[in-house]
């Protein structure tokens, strides 16, 4: 079964209450995101990119509206459902990485087939390829500890693959990296992207994605200020 | 179960995927799990040497005069002390971990694998203090009757049956109970840190820093 969205979100909104106050941290977000596209959203810190990246995850619930993940509203998911959903339909990449510092790397990747129920065997091959393909292939036994950032970001990434998900979804994935270290994770990311055909989400505020983006989402204040393309935005720098 | 087109499979932890996870944990957190260990050891050994003690008065005297009331009130006080640090140890495991809890969820672990993993690890630190703890009691005791009663005492009262009301000889029935107690103290003590872990929302686990 093919769908034609991946993700898609309607009138979404969540709203923290502070005491007296109500902050809208997204308010009435209508996105759609294509089987295989690679989308940046991007915005300043507190326009809601985070809580954006949280309800499509199904990290959180919201207040108002729905979010379709392959055409089924995740708020009618149990509890179980959504670990199920977590666990299979969508890969999750951090700004801190946020690999259990107390596992290798091929067993950071292999955690989430250890949920999944895959046997052992096929467990280890599949870690091993992934972080082969990352470019990790002789870093299998280490630890996050004795790894460096760009590494480990590479191994987080790895381990949003393991179940073949439909989407991974980064939320500032090159936030705590220097810019060469950066780059090579994008670039990583937007083949991965075309290899597997994965959707991929990003929340960012690093301009060097725009690149490799095909579309990127504005978001200000909780709301989707713009949607453009690559090309509106290549158009935009040759002005 | 299936949700649209979705074939929902199940969740899976295997029991020795838990442990080893577990064990790589205590490892990694060596000194704080020492340190509630250390607790353990003193509540269980404490209990073990009165019981000790009043064994080798018995089998040394013929006065079958057992245990005083407040001594099983210190013994009483003594192990909600223990258990107490336990919680408190515990609570602090939680708070360190919270973004890994997070992470876990984000990766298909259930609730209930989360409360596996604590009670897991509270678990293997209960029953190795327990064990400890019943070494250290049993030194107390037998110094304590060695230099009372002399040896002959000693031998007889770790091997006479009838203590805690088993058939068996005091040493193994002060071994067992050690163990089960101390692993039953560090589970009860447990249940509201690894209730409150399991329980986190993965989006505020995840945004906690430390």
């Amino acid at each position: 079964m093919r769908y034609e969205y991946t993700v898609e979100t309607e009138d979404l909104a969540k709203y923290y209450y502070m005491g007296r106050y109500v902050v809208k941290a997204l308010d009435g977000v209508n996105i759609r995101i294509r089987r295989g596209e690679y989308v940046s959203i991007m915005g300043p810190s507190g326009s809601g990119k985070t809580t954006l990246f949280n309800m499509i995850g199904g990290l959180d619930r919201p207040t108002r509206g729905r979010v379709y993940i392959d055409e089924v509203d995740i708020s009618k998911l149990d509890a179980y459902e959504l670990a199920w959903l977590r666990n299979r339909k969508i890969g999750y990449v951090f700004q801190t990485f946020n690999l259990i510092p107390v596992l290798t790397a091929l067993e950071n990747v292999m955690l989430p087939m250890i949920f999944a129920g895959v046997p052992r065997e096929e467990r280890i091959k599949r870690a091993t390829e992934l972080l082969q393909r990352v470019g990790l292939g002789d870093r299998l036994h280490h630890k996050p500890t004795e790894l460096s950032g760009g590494q480990q970001q590479r191994v987080a990434i790895a381990r949003a693959l393991a179940n073949d998900p439909a989407i991974v979804l980064a939320d500032e994935p090159t936030g705590n990296l220097d810019l060469h270290t950066g780059l090579e994770i994008i670039n990583l990311m937007r083949t991965l992207n075309k290899e597997k055909g994965v959707t991929i989400v990003t929340a960012t505020h690093d301009l060097k994605m725009i690149d490799v983006s095909d579309r990127i989402i504005y978001l200000r204040d909780g709301k989707v200020q713009r949607i453009e393309t690559r090309a509106e935005v290549s158009a935009e720098y040759e002005e | 179960m299936s949700v649209g087109e979705w074939k929902i499979g199940s969740i899976k932890l295997p029991f020795s995927e838990a442990f080893r996870i577990t064990l790589e944990n205590i490892k990694k957190r060596f000194v704080r799990a020492a340190i509630t260990t250390a607790s353990i050891i003193l509540g269980i050994a404490f209990m073990v040497s009165i019981l000790m003690m009043a064994q080798i008065q018995q089998s040394a005297t013929g006065a079958i005069e057992g245990i005083r009331a407040y001594q099983y009130w210190l013994l009483f006080i003594s192990l909600l002390v223990s258990g107490v640090g336990i919680t408190n140890s515990m609570l602090i495991a939680v708070a360190e971990r919270y973004k890994e809890i997070g992470t876990m969820k984000c990766l298909g672990a259930l609730d209930k694998h989360i409360l596996t993993f604590f009670l897991l690890e509270s678990s293997i630190i209960g029953g190795l203090g327990g064990i400890l703890g019943y070494v250290v009691g049993i030194i107390a005791g037998v110094i304590y009757g060695v230099t009372q009663f002399g040896m002959d005492a000693v031998v007889k009262a770790l091997v006479s049956p009838g203590l805690l009301g088993f058939n068996i000889p005091a040493v193994i029935s002060l071994l067992l109970a050690s163990t089960i107690l101390a692993i039953f103290l560090s589970i009860v003590a447990s249940l509201y840190p690894a209730y409150y872990a399991a329980k986190l929302n993965p989006a505020d686990a995840l945004r906690y820093e430390i």
